[in-house]
């Protein structure tokens, strides 16, 4: 396995971020519809499911879903309303 | 005047709530309740998308939301009403959609690019401190830099499993997505995300106690 600094950082950064009980994927997919629409009421959903917050800043495959959730009901939201 | 009309009163119903919605497209769904769970995949499904296929987006947008039709409606049971249905549909859309974007993306992986990742070191042949890239830093940074990286290194080595080696490494080094790697390794991107937790836990815990805080170092690199 080489390291190089950015690989290093990048693991370091995950290990800094690390406590011991982080949500997996699968719950935080359970919850991402209901955390996406407290996000598009104007709501904070970080501070509503904390570990749900926690787990989208460490899962970029999550974070890249949550952000496509986002998009797609804000871009239907005007016409289901 | 009367087909505006109509058309007001066909686009009222089509706000289903979620009762609604489930019963309708309970089996055998009704195909009308189908048809516009469709519509609005389709139109859901477009805008995120469209930033990652550049060609045939029509026609990839309409397989994702086949296959998403058919997930939605097998995982009906499990729609627990903890949001609108119709974001929980377009969950379920987006996940098949991602999910067969990494996998096209990584179509050409094998099992044999996996192979050894974990021990590609030859263990009596060459110290940690080869396998370590330096960069065009100060000579004094750079013998700090590669110190850390050593003692980082040692303590992988020794504490994780041949498993999370290789996780991490495909994850970290080779930028594979745990999808495509839990394909390869016939488990699931959860079981990934929770082997490389497992790693990050035991390094968190080992490098305290060589007296390494992962804040400090991030400050010197």
């Amino acid at each position: 396995m080489k390291l190089t600094k950015d690989i290093l950082r990048k693991l370091i950064q995950a290990v800094a971020m690390t406590v011991p009980e982080e949500i997996g994927c699968d719950e935080c997919f359970d919850k991402l519809s209901e955390f996406a629409e407290v996000k598009l009421a104007g709501k904070s959903p970080e501070k509503a499911m904390p570990i749900v917050a926690d787990h989208l800043r460490k899962c970029g495959e999550c974070r890249e879903e949550y952000e496509a959730l986002l998009a797609a009901l804000k871009d239907l939201k005007p016409r289901l309303n | 005047m009367l087909h505006w009309f109509k058309r007001r009163i066909q686009k009222a119903k089509s706000y289903r709530s979620n009762d609604e919605w489930i019963r309708q497209l309970s089996a055998p769904p009704d195909e009308e309740a189908v048809a516009e769970l469709r519509r609005i995949l389709v139109r859901g499904l477009r805008p995120p998308l469209s930033r990652y296929v550049d060609r045939d987006l029509d026609s990839f947008v309409e397989d994702v939301t086949q296959d998403a039709l058919l997930r939605i409606l097998e995982k009906l049971d499990t729609f627990k009403g903890e949001s609108a249905f119709v974001s929980w549909a377009l969950k379920v859309a987006v996940r098949v959609g991602f999910t067969e974007l990494r996998r096209k993306k990584w179509k050409d992986l094998s099992l044999d690019d996996l192979d050894g990742m974990s021990d590609d070191q030859e263990p009596g042949n060459k110290s940690h401190s080869d396998n370590i890239v330096t960069s065009f830093t100060a000579p004094d940074q750079q013998a700090h830099e590669s110190m850390i990286m050593t003692k980082v290194m040692e303590i992988m080595e020794k504490e994780l499993s041949e498993k999370q080696k290789m996780v991490i490494h495909a994850l970290m080094i080779k930028g594979i997505p745990m999808t495509v790697l839990a394909d390869q390794m016939k488990t699931s991107r959860n079981t990934i995300y929770k082997t490389v937790h497992d790693a990050r836990v035991k390094l968190k815990k080992k490098m305290a106690e060589a007296g390494m805080d992962p804040d400090e170092i991030l400050r010197e690199l």
